[in-house]
């Protein structure tokens, strides 16, 4: 007994002390035949041709299901469709204002909702086998080329041409994020970029001008010591590295304003992507100035977001160590505004907060499309295939674009309902509400105009996010980019031999 | 000896002064947390984001709480977690009277390679078995559904372990009289055995009761937005993401989610001890 | 012979249920896991490539298998003693026909009816930097707990995670503790004190042994919730502090908001089965290596 007990506490300490004292490798690299990747062969297609058989790519043209749109007319009954959004809270509040709507303004189709949030509804999706999937996903943007890759999906594009639908309205870069390879996979629903919040008190009590944000770094950093020397403010920037934000998703929208791509395949459009490019100077630099900013008491690192999904805003809101501006996604702005109007805080109040474009690398303009876009599940069956495209132009209709766009902070996928009540005269009265959509307007006409696609976007986002939490933590920037680039690589590598 | 034998241990004067200092000293942190979210929870909203806030029990209102409710939409978690907590109690005490009785008073081939088995069993964590038991439930349509939340809970090693247990406790004399009188095996066990182990089915019932209410994991992947099915537990994480300004209405929530189960707690403190302490003493 | 194949169609019947239940929640899914942890597969887990068993070493050795099961370790090193110690004290001390004491036994049971979700909110609300009430009444002694936030301070996140995991635990460890306390024949004290024992060696000599089966149970308790860690790291800190991820144990790895193995069945499924294992481990170690000193019977 005693000899036995000995020898498995033994086994365990060598264990333990292996384990300790190894390296490791990374946990995707995990098992024999990932090691040894092949990289899949670079093809172009231009835009509007439909792609040979490619290799690689897991679905072709030819075998795309087919949209019939007619096929509600000949129902009878009412059809119901299961939707999957990830909209919460206010946002939430407002899919299921428009979907009553819906739901009341006619008798054919009926849309039952099911929420989570975007991780969970991706994960969701994933997992349950087609016949258990809904009729219609939210899915965000980064989750294009896997949902591609899931081959499970009517393209919207077979949609708008069986039934002839006029996308002339839409915003052009806002249907081209969601297309690749000549096909339209996916209309977009809900958009948003990154833009700057700022307290206008603590502007005008620092002496700069409230109505005027800074466009620059160099302008954030000037703006920010004037801030922090007057004492207006403790603090000139709040920083965090939220995955979705902070630490992924703005320095996407920064690579698309330096014009540089973000992965290779020209962003993984024209061919898969095989590399990530965030390592190159524009990313060193634009993290090199914030870590300064930091460093310099100009600004505050928040953390990654998770606790409260807000925690850089209510930075504004501190009383004790506040923060004078921030970066946040244009989606939270109607919360903001509902939430201050609410006097919970006494000391910033709806009509104290500005906002303008985000700031980049020289004051350059532009932003990628953001948000997330309506996916039409192929269930096989013709009805609810009709009935699932007739709710979707009903939500992507100026009508309710308007009013979605009025109630959140996101921008209209379409610009007659700029035209249209209640955003135009939300519009009107609160122009805060135009600022991302004149930022997206101001993108460049250029291939880096669109976002980068690729399959393990997301996992790619949480690896950079705690890359940039270290950097904020001051460890070197190069250094520290390179490793998060080659990690990424890893992923993407591993990601496409298992889907191809 | 001087002092009284059966005094041994007992506490006089200061030693005892000292004991109900410490008690309380103790009582008073562990019961803190609870105090300081209730007291929150019974504030109103602007008030409780001010601080240095007061710890007394001044201005009490249950606007938060009545909040909490509407927009977590309390009443009907409240209701699912009641439900699936009821009906799982009862089908394991069902399943575990019937597995053990078989352990019990049946021979049959492969009794001891079977138990093996259970015991086994009770070995396997959940995080194991949540990633197939969900792809499961998806496959036989059970996501969000009561079937998904309550089906997989239904056969329990513990309670089989426990009944089996007392049943072994049970004088072999009853067993043999009941057959000399023809009484079946079924007839034995809802009249004589069941009857009999009283007091450890009520432990049981309890201590499954309170595993049910409270668990998170499982219902968490088997209820995926659909608020009509959710369970108060997973609800309760709605509210902490639904707005951040007004934590205060997760304190309203967490009041809500709790109170049952302390009321519980306290009338049936006895039982969910005998519950509780039965693997454990023996063990 | 003959009664045991007459019983048996009786016990096919009342062990079915059980059986079948378990079979097809409990084992099918292990086996499943087993199998499917030497597969690497597309997020929709279509398709799957094998990578051989080997696959469970690789994700043993990670880097991220590796800091999560630092992370469970350390948290079971924080929780487990502090529970027990408490239990033992707390039970040792309300262990007296004082009046009142059932009032105080109730309190300190009270921890028990509070689950993984009530008990982790509490202290997410009682340890928020800005408005939670210990900021306000301890700031001054523990700078950290309003600035950033013992949550979101790489070095206190968790140990609060901890703190919070043993209040929990804390009914159920007094419960057990005490319920053992009450199995002590009364004769040992007596004899002890006739034989001149005071009472702080009565406690060494005659509680601590008798209580030995309750305190292994506690243990092996404790240090399981310790490995399975999940709910309290997704509702305090969502996998700690970036980047240093300070609070993300194994489950959370597996199962969390950031994990990067979560459209990866196979990894997911080996990193299960892996932490199984440990558990397993655990526990028969704690077994076998208190074997000698736990004194069962009278």
């Amino acid at each position: 007994m005693r000899a036995r007990s000995n020898r498995v506490a033994f086994l365990v300490a060598a264990v333990s002390l292996v384990a300790a004292c190894s390296g490791g490798g990374d946990i995707t690299d995990s098992g024999d035949a990932v090691t040894t990747p092949s990289a899949p062969p670079q093809q172009s297609v231009a835009p509007g041709e439909t792609a040979a058989a490619v290799t690689t790519t897991t679905v072709s043209p030819d075998t795309l299901p087919d949209c019939p749109t007619n096929a509600l007319a000949t129902a009878t009954g009412t059809t119901e469709i299961t939707f999957w959004h990830s909209m919460s809270a206010a946002l939430g509040e407002e899919v299921v204002k428009l979907t009553d709507a819906y739901n009341a303004s006619q008798d054919k189709v009926k849309v039952n909702l099911v929420q989570g949030s975007y991780e969970e509804t991706a994960d969701n999706y994933y997992l349950a086998s087609q016949g258990d999937r809904p009729d219609l996903v939210q899915l965000p943007e980064y989750q294009m080329q896997a949902m591609v890759d899931s081959a499970s999906t009517v393209p919207v594009g077979r949609c708008i041409e069986a039934s002839g639908y006029d996308t002339s309205a839409f915003l052009p870069t806002a249907l081209a994020a969601y297309a690749t390879q000549g096909v339209q996979w996916s209309i977009p629903f809900n958009i948003s970029n990154p833009v700057l919040f700022y307290n206008k008190k603590a502007f005008a009590a620092a002496g700069l001008d409230p109505n005027v944000p800074p466009k620059s770094l160099d302008e954030v950093r000037a703006f920010s010591k004037q801030l922090v020397d007057s004492g207006a403010s403790k603090y000139g920037l709040a920083l965090e590295s939220g995955f979705d934000s902070g630490g992924g998703w703005y320095v996407e929208q920064w690579f698309c304003k330096a014009q540089e791509f973000y992965t290779d395949g020209d962003n993984g459009r024209t061919s898969r992507a095989t590399e990530v490019l965030f390592n190159a100077p524009t990313g060193v630099e634009v993290l090199t100035y914030l870590q300064q900013l930091l460093q310099d008491g100009l600004a505050v690192d928040v953390g990654d977001n998770t606790q409260t999904g807000f925690d850089n805003l209510l930075k504004l809101a501190d009383d004790k160590e506040p923060a004078a501006m921030t970066m946040a996604t244009s989606a939270s702005l109607g919360q903001v505004l509902a939430v201050l109007a609410g006097g919970q805080f006494p000391q910033i109040g709806p009509d104290d907060v500005g906002v303008g474009p985000m700031p980049g690398p020289d004051g350059l303009p532009g932003a990628l499309i953001g948000g997330a876009s309506l996916w039409p599940v192929d269930t096989g069956d013709d009805v609810r295939t009709a009935a699932t495209w007739d709710f979707i132009t009903y939500l992507v209709a100026a009508q309710q674009q308007s009013q979605w766009a009025a109630a959140t902070g996101y921008i209209p996928v379409r610009t007659d309902a700029l035209e249209l009540d209640p955003y135009k005269s939300t519009l009107a009265t609160d122009p805060r509400f135009g600022v991302a959509y004149a930022q997206l307007l101001s993108s460049p006409d250029a291939a880096t105009s669109a976002g980068p696609v690729m399959g393990p976007l997301r996992e790619v986002r949480s690896v950079l996010a705690t890359a940039i939490a270290a950097i904020f933590d001051g460890a070197d920037v190069t250094a520290t980019l390179n490793a998060a680039a080659e990690q990424s690589n890893g992923l993407i590598t591993d990601y496409n031999i298992r889907n191809s | 000896m001087a002092t009284d034998i059966a005094s041994v241990g007992a506490t006089h004067g200061w030693r005892k002064v000292g004991r109900y200092s410490l008690l309380t000293f103790i009582a008073v942190v562990v019961l803190f947390p609870i105090y300081a979210v209730l007291l929150q929870a019974l504030k109103s909203g602007p008030d409780s984001l001010d601080h240095p806030r007061s710890l007394l029990p001044v201005d009490l209102t249950f606007s938060t709480i009545r909040a909490a409710w509407d927009q977590g939409d309390l009443g009907r978690l409240l209701l699912n977690s009641l439900f699936v907590a009821v009906v799982v109690t009862t089908g394991v005490i069902i399943t575990s009277l019937l597995a053990a009785y078989a352990f019990a008073f049946l021979e049959f081939p492969f009794k001891g390679p079977i138990f093996v088995f259970f015991l086994a069993t009770m070995l396997v964590p959940g995080e194991v078995t949540v990633v197939f038991n969900q792809r499961t439930a998806d496959s036989l349509g059970w996501i969000n559904s009561y079937q998904g939340l309550i089906v997989p809970s239904l056969a329990s090693t513990f309670g089989v372990f426990l009944v089996r247990q007392v049943f072994l406790q049970l004088p072999h004399e009853l067993r043999e009289a009941a057959s000399l009188d023809g009484v079946g095996h079924m007839r034995f066990l809802w009249e004589v055995a069941a009857p009999l182990s009283r007091p450890t089915l009520g432990a049981l019932g309890l201590f499954t009761f309170l595993g049910t209410w409270n668990a998170y994991l499982w219902p968490s992947q088997v209820i995926r937005g659909d608020r009509a099915h959710e369970t108060i537990q997973i609800g309760l994480d709605r509210l902490k993401s639904s707005d951040i300004s007004r934590l205060n209405l997760v304190t309203g929530g967490l009041v809500v989610a709790a109170l049952p189960i302390f009321i519980l707690l306290v009338v049936f403190q006895r039982q969910l001890v005998r519950g509780l302490t039965a693997g454990a003493v023996k063990g | 012979m003959k009664r045991r194949l007459r019983d048996a169609p009786a016990a096919l019947l009342m062990l079915g249920t059980s059986l079948v239940l378990l079979g097809v929640w409990t084992i099918y899914p292990l086996v499943r896991a087993i199998q499917t942890g030497h597969l690497s597969c597309n997020q929709t887990g279509t398709r799957c490539i094998d990578t051989g068993w080997s696959t469970y070493f690789d994700v043993f050795m990670s880097e991220q298998f590796q800091d999560a099961l630092k992370v469970s370790f350390w948290l079971a090193v924080m929780t487990v003693p502090a529970g027990l110690i408490l239990g033992v004290g707390l039970a040792v001390l309300a262990d007296k026909h004082l009046r009142g004491i059932g009032f105080f036994r109730t309190v300190f049971s009270s921890t028990v009816a509070t689950s993984v979700a009530v008990a982790s909110l509490v202290w997410f609300v009682l340890l928020q930097p800005e408005i939670g009430v210990l900021s306000d009444l301890f700031s001054n002694w523990i700078p950290a707990l309003k600035n950033p936030g013992l949550l979101r301070d790489p070095g206190t996140a968790l140990p609060a995670v901890a703190l919070s995991s043993i209040w929990a635990s804390l009914g159920f460890t007094f419960i057990v503790i005490t319920a053992g306390l009450q199995s002590v024949p009364k004769e040992l004290y007596e004899s002890a004190y006739v034989d001149g024992a005071g009472s702080f060696r009565r406690f060494t000599n005659v509680t601590l042994p008798m209580l030995s089966p309750s305190i292994l149970f506690i243990s092996v308790v404790l240090t399981t919730r310790a490995l399975q860690t999940y709910g309290e790291v997704a509702l305090l800190t969502g996998g700690g502090p970036e980047p240093e991820k300070s609070t993300t144990t194994i489950p959370y790895l597996i199962y969390g908001r950031n994990s990067i193995i979560s459209q990866d069945i196979g990894l997911k499924s080996a990193a299960a089965v892996l932490l199984f294992l440990i558990s397993l481990v655990f526990a028969l170690v704690q077994f076998r290596g208190f074997e000698k000193r736990v004194h069962y019977g009278n």
